[in-house]
């Protein structure tokens, strides 16, 4: 999560890579409550985030997203 | 937070690599609800219950996947297999996946999953997603979850992506984002969540 990407970064570097046709197919907010889920959070950094995180973001820390592109069809070859 | 924000000023790439090895080679399995949260059950039952218990993606990016049979794909960052297997079925015995995650552990996993599955059509390679051990158009789509926001350059895995692409591929990934506004730093410094 903290290596994550905003959505218009992510885009912007799926564009800058080659890709068109850029769509974002499905988006979900991700909480604490969800990030609880994953082995990857330890019991001290789920506290650390509800501590730390005002609590009117703890349910959307951040934003799954499905993504669909294509790459451009131009062989450079 | 954007790549120019705080976070990539307080980590070193090759320390955001160790710390998601080491916490990935030490996952033994994660919750059922989180697979169960995110495929159906008619999915589901077409896993092995070591991938499922091994699932630890953020959506289901295969709902979404126009997967043709005979494509040769790419399952980038493949884990417990879980994605894997059920592309390898859609793709059926005409075409392939290739599962490439860079721990051996996780490959093992996959390979166990698609021998349970009854998939001949897997095969698991080992490497980085920044320099894909694949040649220039080789495969026909990409799939992904959850992985690309682990890569300390995610242009990189992008741009390799691109590379090992044939002119008019696809590519369909699952990953996280966040919004502009960044978490504290005592949160995008800690290990757990580079890793999570």
């Amino acid at each position: 999560m903290a290596g994550a990407l905003t959505e218009r970064d992510f885009v912007t570097k799926l564009e800058r890579a080659g890709f068109t046709e850029i769509k974002i197919l499905e988006r979900t907010p991700m909480g604490i409550d969800d990030c609880a889920l994953y082995p990857l959070f330890t019991p001290d950094v789920l506290d650390l985030m509800r501590t730390l995180i005002p609590p009117q973001r703890q349910q959307t820390i951040g934003t799954a997203i499905v993504v669909r592109a294509h790459l451009d069809r131009h062989d450079p070859a | 937070m954007t790549e120019t924000g705080v976070a990539r000023d307080l980590m070193h790439s090759a320390e955001i690599k160790q710390i998601v090895r080491s916490a990935y080679a030490a996952v033994d399995s994660s919750s059922e609800r989180l697979a169960g949260k995110l495929y159906s059950p008619q999915e589901l039952a077409q896993v092995p219950q070591s991938a499922i218990e091994g699932a630890l993606g953020v959506g289901n990016h295969l709902r979404h996947a126009q997967i043709d049979a005979g494509e040769t794909l790419l399952d980038l960052g493949c884990g417990a297999g879980i994605d894997t297997v059920l592309a390898a079925q859609r793709t059926g015995p005409a075409g392939h996946v290739i599962a490439l995650d860079f721990l051996s552990e996780m490959l093992e996993r996959t390979k166990t999953a698609a021998a349970e599955a009854g998939l001949a059509n897997v095969d698991a390679l080992e490497g980085d997603i920044e320099a894909i051990p694949l040649a220039d158009g080789s495969v026909d789509h990409v799939i992904s979850n959850g992985v690309i926001n682990l890569a300390p350059r995610k242009a990189r895995v992008l741009a390799e992506c691109a590379r090992v692409l044939r002119p008019g591929g696809k590519l369909t990934v699952a990953d996280l984002t966040v919004a502009e506004e960044e978490l504290p730093p005592e949160i995008l410094t800690h290990p757990a969540t580079w890793a999570g």
